[in-house]
């Protein structure tokens, strides 16, 4: 098999029409959910919506999941929190601050920024591998998870794994020749991009939609989000 | 095309609007609301998880509005939403959750569970699958205009009752009054040392009050039941008698659902008399004492442990959480002690959302009761204050049930019984 070839199409081709993908079904998920149709709040509020949702932006981001203990909840599933925190917070480092993506970013943006040293994304990423494999365990053993799971949350775990999986194998240079490692890791990814648009890993922008509503209503009520 | 599954169907759809699919959409299906359900954490019953409660509006936005659903609903992957399930999920949401709104809390994606749970009820309602029990009491509601049999001649006499047995004025149909009260029939029938409390408090506040005989009940059974028709047209009696009397405020007592009615809601579903400000009782107070309308004895209630059970249409769905501390603060100075979790975070008494009045929901309800047996154990508690009669109604039902030696207190009757008379 020619496996330059493979690699050629799988970033060349492959990617420009899986990226194309990503952004267009994300715009248009976005753009029908508010075009679904928002009534005006008529409620007189007791506090501020504004300072909630902001409150409640800053607890997500900032305290949650790094400092889980805040939630009384916690303390029944800590490793699951810490897993799901974990896992979150390697990606983000890996997609962002790792020098290999970075250069993806600036060739598609036209700009670049400061990476983290290498060893540092590849401890973080380790972590990453590590926490899906703990939250598919549990995924596979908790009877509400097993309850709530069908096909597409064993499609959701599985496209995210594999590119993490083949970008690490890739760094370390593990079994397979560079070419096959990175031809795999691009085909996974490009999988994976076409995948979110139809599949719940979409979270990451309607999180910001759920998020806000909370906050308002919790502050409107003047209660701490 | 009137089967069941259709009108629910039809429902689920008009519900959605943006504020349901953005949430549907921003679900992961994490599993965490689990922890924080009382119901599931009692009985380890996988299906009263809070994301397993809204999985069929899940399931009709996905099938309507998006193409992997309809994809998948093409491929037979997911099925059409059936009679059966409707009938099963029924029992799930009505008798297993009392959108206590807990699980929003945890939720990492911020989900207001609670609410969307209620619009699965409203489903379930205009389907007309709800239990028979909740039913009952909802059409005695509407044809006596309380499911606890209050009717106007048992409100008149139980009335007079009150104001002769612990000698305060009660007045009623006062035209021109600043403030309608406006009880639960859990206070007139199974409380009514709160209507005598209550009216104390106000009275020495100095407060212009007035009761309505048309306006009388404050609990909304078509709430409970997520029945639109109905929630509108128990608040519409107390905004007509509210508008017939002259007042600037509507006080809801002791009940906490409906206060996320009138309070919450009624503006977003209808029109609310304008010029009105609607407000709790346990907000009232709160306001007597920092402004000092009323003072309250010092340590009047300095014994033992006591601690403060929050519920959660008053206080994390309400809104008044500080409150009930400051009063406590001062008539329990050293013996007040917090459970843990409190405040916006506490643990639900498990007998609200109409959970309480459906029979064949008791041994969940008692099992989730045991949460709060914990909670209190854990501080060595004598007795629980709360404001909220439906709670009330769950402590002493449970501390019975239980055979516990836990004193069950309703705030309004400790600030009356601590008021430091004075010249008004």
């Amino acid at each position: 098999m020619n496996w330059t070839a493979v690699l050629e199409f799988a970033r060349g081709p492959f990617f420009k029409v899986a990226l194309l993908v990503f952004i267009a079904g994300m715009a248009y998920r976005i753009a029908r959910i508010i075009m679904l149709g928002w009534t005006k709040d008529r409620v007189p509020p007791r506090g501020s919506k504004v300072e909630g949702a902001a409150i409640s932006f800053l607890k997500g981001i900032l305290i949650w999941p790094f400092i889980p203990w805040v939630k009384d909840t916690f303390k029944r599933n800590p490793i699951i929190y810490i897993a799901g925190g974990l896992f979150h917070l390697g990606l983000f480092v890996v997609l962002i601050l790792g020098t290999a993506h970075m250069l993806v970013w600036k060739s598609l943006l036209g700009f670049g920024w400061a990476t983290l040293p290498l060893p540092i994304v590849d401890w973080l990423a380790a972590v990453a591998i590590v926490a899906m494999i703990v939250l598919f365990i549990h995924r596979l053993t908790n009877p509400v998870m097993r309850l709530i799971s069908g096909w597409p949350e064993w499609l959701n775990l599985l496209f995210v794994f594999l590119p993490m999986v083949t970008g690490y194998m890739m760094t370390h240079h593990l079994f397979f020749r560079y070419e096959v490692l990175y031809s795999l890791h691009m085909l996974s990814v490009n999988i994976m991009l076409i995948w979110i648009p139809i599949s719940r890993i979409s979270h990451f922008v309607f999180y910001f939609f759920s998020k806000a509503i909370h906050g308002a209503d919790f502050g409107k009520r003047s209660v701490s989000p | 095309m009137n089967t069941i599954s259709s009108i629910a169907m039809n429902t689920f759809v008009k519900e959605t609007g943006g504020y349901v699919a953005a949430q549907l959409e921003a679900c992961t299906r994490c599993g965490m609301c689990a922890d924080a359900c009382h119901f599931y954490v009692a009985t380890g019953n996988p299906e009263y998880a809070p994301v397993w409660k809204i999985e069929l509006l899940k399931r009709a936005y996905e099938q309507r509005f998006t193409l992997a659903g309809k994809v998948k609903l093409a491929l037979g992957v997911d099925k059409a939403i059936t009679d059966e399930e409707i009938q099963k999920f029924s029992k799930i949401v009505y008798e297993a959750c009392t959108m206590c709104n807990k699980c929003s809390m945890v939720c990492p994606m911020g989900l207001q569970l609670g609410p969307l749970i209620h619009e699965v009820r409203t489903s379930m309602s205009n389907a007309g699958v709800v239990p028979d029990d909740l039913m009952k009491a909802v059409n005695k509601q509407v044809e006596e205009g309380s499911p606890l049999g209050v009717t106007d001649d048992v409100y008149d006499d139980r009335i007079e009752w009150v104001a002769d047995e612990w000698e305060v004025d009660i007045p009623v149909d006062v035209k021109g009054a600043d403030t309608l009260v406006v009880f639960s029939s859990i206070e007139v029938m199974k409380f009514p040392e709160n209507i005598a409390a209550i009216a104390k408090i106000l009275n020495t506040a100095g407060e212009k009050w007035t009761l309505s005989t048309s306006g009388r009940e404050v609990v909304n059974f078509g709430f409970y039941e997520g029945n639109e028709e109905l929630t509108k047209l128990f608040m519409q009696r107390v905004f007509d008698a509210a508008k017939e009397l002259g007042v600037k405020k509507i006080v809801v007592t002791e009940c906490g659902h409906a206060y996320d009615a009138l309070r919450w809601t009624s503006y977003n579903m209808m029109e609310v008399p304008a010029g009105i400000e609607i407000t709790h009782i346990v907000g009232l107070i709160g306001e007597y004492v920092r402004s000092g309308r009323i003072k309250l004895k010092a340590g009047a209630f300095d014994d033992g442990v006591i601690t403060f059970h929050d519920a959660c249409k008053i206080q994390r769905r309400g809104g008044h959480i500080k409150e009930p501390r400051e009063i406590l603060n001062i008539l329990a100075p050293n013996s007040f002690k917090e459970m843990s979790p409190s405040k916006e975070q506490a643990i639900c008494c498990g007998g609200g959302g109409g959970v309480i009045a459906i029979k064949e929901a008791d041994p969940v309800r008692y099992a989730a009761f045991e949460l709060k047996i914990d909670q209190m154990n854990a501080i060595g508690a004598d007795a629980v204050v709360m404001s909220c009669s439906n709670c009330r109604l769950q402590f002493t039902d449970c501390v019975q049930h239980f055979n516990l030696n836990v004193k069950v207190k309703g705030l309004s009757q400790m600030v009356a019984d601590a008021l430091v008379e004075q010249e008004v």
